[in-house]
């Protein structure tokens, strides 16, 4: 029997899962898969089974029938029943996937800015805390926004010194709480991880939250899955889960990195540089 | 019930009309501009059949990209010009052409392929003939509502013409993709053109509707009930409907799309875009989706709703038995209009709306499966215990049940908005459209293109040639749309130029390749229906007058109509579908033939001395 279902099995073709809700929603797609495949073989089997039965003879007639209440209450009221139990089971897990009020608490935050055609990522960087920009003081530092400065940083605050940002590629702890904030600096673009099970349109002018929690480190790929332009096709990423670890001594990298570019010449305030560097360090 | 026919002057009138058009008009009148629902309902067929070879045209161009992505087309890709169309002198074409490509081809298959098969000349064709009457209620309107179209198609395809080539943002157009062309104010390019003919196509839908309502509450034949009408009316009625209340909601979103193209509006675009346009901002690009789908969700059904009454009629024909549960089957259809209303976020899950939103879109959406599985197991119902026939028009409208279940299956996935999280915009939805509009819409107006062909030029179309052309269409469009859901769960993106890029489709190329292949062989098998239309034109057997022993009113009128339909008057004395009653010798029991019947236990039994009464002819 496991060998003829495997025949209609078509969920080996999904990418490995990689997230831990992913889980959840594979199965879920199981769950409505093995259903539909139940349905269309009884439609089916039903349907064949009539067409050679009552195939056409000359001696035969049709059975003059209109039809009948109670049988058509039962298929009214099981079908009914079936799709408003797939209903409310869906709605459980849409809500704690997709829920602002179900937000995970986040061990990472980072801005993912979609442009055509490429992704741009801002990390807070070692304090863990935004400056001033688009998405912190959406009011007053959306109109920084330039093809430089994508995510309006106010580089006058100095929460901001400290927050990189990186370009078609992203890195992410394992086993962390990721929240994502997105939005887009020109057209719709779609932040697509298919490991991960993860989809959200970004849309211009507004932030949207997107979160995952993956378990399984290395390098996958983000896509871009609302049309965008003849780039579309192009708008490609990495990204690589990494352990703690490996990620923290990232973080550090890019943070140097950082106020290393934004700091003024050595000969202007040399001590702010290096208090700054002092404390993040700890 | 009533057996006499009490004359009338109406019957006269018609006869005058007819008359008068068939020998006063100049050709152009009775041909090109004709104010006849019959002629006009060709005129769509011919304009919708060439439609479709050019939409299928240009699915053929993307199916060829994407399983042979970066080699040139062979034959056209040499004479193609070398500027937005092809990389300079290779014949292979360009990721914008891409997106052109498949933007011209979805807007095409709707606009001007399956809504004007299935409301426009199913629409025009059957109302009339199925309620007895003469013609429109409006039929100048009516002959406006057709004249819209060809202008309207050759709009958008002059795009081409313009210098940045045809519109590029999807059939759907979102903004602000749509909206940023990055041109000059009053700038006409292939989007405004756009714009500009999908608006003019609503305007014809909407004179369409407008008349269908009118015709079947006021024209209908003398003893017809509403429940008397065929399911095929039903359907254009509802659908008429729906096109009333959908449309007008759709133009407006046009007109605001076409001044945020032409005059540098923002209702659609936000402040501080990154773009070398000059805009004023403070718009949102979310609203037009809600206002594009709340139309484009009832469009849907307007292009499934009258294939789902043609293949009842056709299933009940052809299997000799009353449909099972025929007002059950008109509830299905009113139930999945209004349903359609309260519907369309659910294209809108992962689009940034309130995911609160998403909880009610989902559970509306998933209502909406009661009822077509109502129609389906109807279907069954019909089947059962009949005397089936397997004619093409009947082959046909087996194909829409089945691949309607399936289509409708797959729809279950995406109702439910976590999966949807992962299959939006993958080849999943590709493959549950096409399931849903070429296996549902294309087999139900196949078959009712074999059904009433007779009805419309007094000849049979070729049942082996038509057999001929319905397996291989079958064959092909099952290899080149099933695939798509293997695609899409392998993740692959609907509208990429090349899938190549991504290290997690790469495995997924000898699918594209397959497709590509069975998508080629479905295009040519639609040479044989075009060829088979055609040579029956000429040679094909004479249609008696009811080729089918069918029951409804246009088998009434003779072999070939000409204006004003009937040549005697109709009195309706029973339903639409009582096929094999006890009581008679023939199978079938027309809705003009005189006679009365008792009901037992959802049994027709015809009343012994009144069947044996004269009719009225």
């Amino acid at each position: 029997m496991d060998r003829i279902l495997s025949y209609f099995d078509m969920l080996p073709w999904f990418p490995e899962n990689t997230s831990t809700f992913g889980g959840e929603l594979d199965s879920l797609f199981a769950i409505i898969y093995w259903i539909s495949v139940g349905i269309f073989f009884l439609t089916f089997g039903i349907m064949g089974f009539f067409l050679v039965k009552y195939r056409y003879k000359r001696d035969r007639r049709g059975y003059n029938y209109h039809g009948n209440n109670i049988v058509e209450l039962t298929w009214t009221v099981l079908p009914t029943i079936l799709f408003a139990w797939i209903g409310l089971y869906s709605d459980d897990i849409w809500e704690r996937t997709k829920y602002s009020s179900r937000l995970p608490k986040a061990d990472v935050q980072v801005l993912v800015m979609g442009k055509t055609f490429g992704w741009q990522f801002l990390y807070p960087g070692a304090d863990g805390e935004f400056g001033r920009n688009a998405y912190t003081d959406r009011d007053n530092c959306r109109k920084l926004i330039t093809g430089l400065n994508p995510f309006g940083i106010d580089s006058t605050d100095p929460r901001s010194m400290d927050d990189f940002t990186t370009e078609n590629q992203f890195k992410v702890p394992v086993n962390a709480n990721v929240v994502m904030h997105g939005s887009s600096q020109d057209v719709l673009h779609s932040f697509f991880l298919p490991h991960a099970r993860v989809k959200q349109d970004v849309v211009p002018g507004t932030w949207m939250n997107i979160w995952y929690n993956i378990f399984k480190t290395g390098k996958f790929e983000l896509a871009c899955a609302e049309l965008c332009g003849g780039g579309h096709y192009s708008m490609r990423a990495e990204y690589e889960v990494l352990s703690k670890s490996s990620y923290d001594a990232w973080v550090d990298k890019k943070v140097a990195e950082a106020i290393a570019a934004r700091s003024p010449q050595p000969t202007v305030a040399p001590s702010a540089d290096t208090a700054t560097v002092a404390s993040l360090t700890k | 019930m009533s057996t006499a026919t009490i004359e009338t002057a109406t019957p006269v009138a018609h006869e005058d009309h007819g008359h008068e058009h068939h020998h006063d008009l100049p050709w152009y009148r009775k041909y090109v501009f004709s104010t006849d629902h019959k002629v006009i309902a060709k005129q769509f067929m011919l304009s919708s059949l060439f439609f479709l070879f050019i939409g299928g045209a240009f699915a053929l161009f993307i199916r060829w990209q994407l399983a042979y992505p970066g080699k040139p087309v062979p034959v056209i890709g040499s004479i193609l010009p070398a500027t937005w169309v092809t990389e300079p002198g290779s014949g292979i074409i360009t990721p914008e052409f891409y997106t052109q490509l498949l933007t011209m081809h979805g807007s095409i298959m709707i606009f001007f392929v399956i809504i004007p098969f299935a409301a426009g000349m199913f629409g025009n064709f059957c109302i009339p003939l199925m309620i007895g009457t003469d013609d429109m209620a409006l039929p100048r309107l009516n002959m406006w509502s057709f004249w819209l179209v060809p202008p309207a198609g050759l709009i958008m395809m002059a795009g081409f013409f313009t210098d940045t080539g045809y519109a590029a943002a999807g059939w759907t157009s979102y903004p602000p993709l749509s909206a940023m062309t990055g041109l000059e104010k009053f700038t006409i390019s292939g989007q405004t053109l756009w714009l500009i003919s999908v608006f003019l196509v609503g305007f014809s839908s909407i004179m369409g509707a407008v008349n269908y309502v009118t015709t079947v509450l006021n024209k209908r034949a003398k003893g017809m009930k509403l429940f008397d009408m065929p399911l095929t009316v039903w359907a254009l009625f509802i659908t008429a409907i729906l096109v009333t209340l959908g449309t007008p909601v759709l133009a407006a979103g046009l007109a605001m799309l076409f001044m945020d193209n032409f005059l540098h509006t923002s209702f659609f675009l936000p402040d501080n875009l990154v773009t070398s346009s000059k805009y004023f901002g403070g718009g949102q690009p979310i609203l037009f989706q809600h206002v594009f789908w709340f139309y484009s969700h009832p469009a849907v059904y307007i292009m499934i709703l009258p294939l789902m009454g043609i293949v009842s009629d056709v299933m009940a024909t052809f299997s000799r038995k009353p449909i099972y549960g025929y007002k059950a089957m008109v509830f299905a259809i009113a139930g999945i209009a209004f349903l359609g209303f309260v519907v369309w976020g659910h294209h809108m899950f992962q689009s940034g709306m309130n995911p609160l939103l998403g909880t009610t879109f989902m559970l509306s959406t998933i209502v909406i499966a009661v009822p077509s599985s109502i129609k389906v197991f109807n279907w069954l119902g019909t089947l059962w215990r009949g005397n089936i026939k397997f004619s093409t028009a009947m082959l046909n409208a087996l194909a829409f049940v089945s691949m309607f279940i399936i289509g409708g299956l797959s729809g279950v996935f995406m109702a439910s908005a976590p999966v949807d999280i992962y299959i939006h915009d993958t080849y999943f939805i590709v493959a549950h459209i096409h399931y849903v509009l070429f296996g549902g819409s294309l087999f139900g107006i196949f078959a009712g293109i074999y059904y009433w062909y007779p009805k419309m030029y007094g000849k049979m179309l070729n049942e082996r040639w038509g057999k001929l052309h319905f397996v291989l269409t079958f064959i092909t469009f099952n290899l080149t749309f099933f695939p798509m859901h293997v695609l899409g769960l392998g993740g692959h993106m609907r509208r990429i130029y090349d899938p190549n890029v991504y290290d997690f489709l790469k495995g997924l190329s000898d699918v594209n390749e397959v497709i590509t292949i069975g998508a080629i062989g479905l295009g040519f098998a639609q040479l044989v229906l075009v060829f088979n239309v055609l040579w029956s034109l000429k040679y094909g057997k004479r249609a008696p007058r009811n080729p089918w022993r069918a029951n409804s009113l246009e088998w009434a009128a003779p072999e070939h109509p000409g204006h004003g339909n009937f040549d005697k008057d109709i009195t309706v004395y029973r339903g639409p579908y009582e096929f094999s009653a006890e009581g008679r010798k023939s199978d079938y029991w027309p809705q003009w033939e005189p006679g009365s019947s008792k009901t037992v236990n959802h049994h027709t039994i015809a009343v012994e001395e009144e069947t044996r009464s004269f009719g009225s002819h």
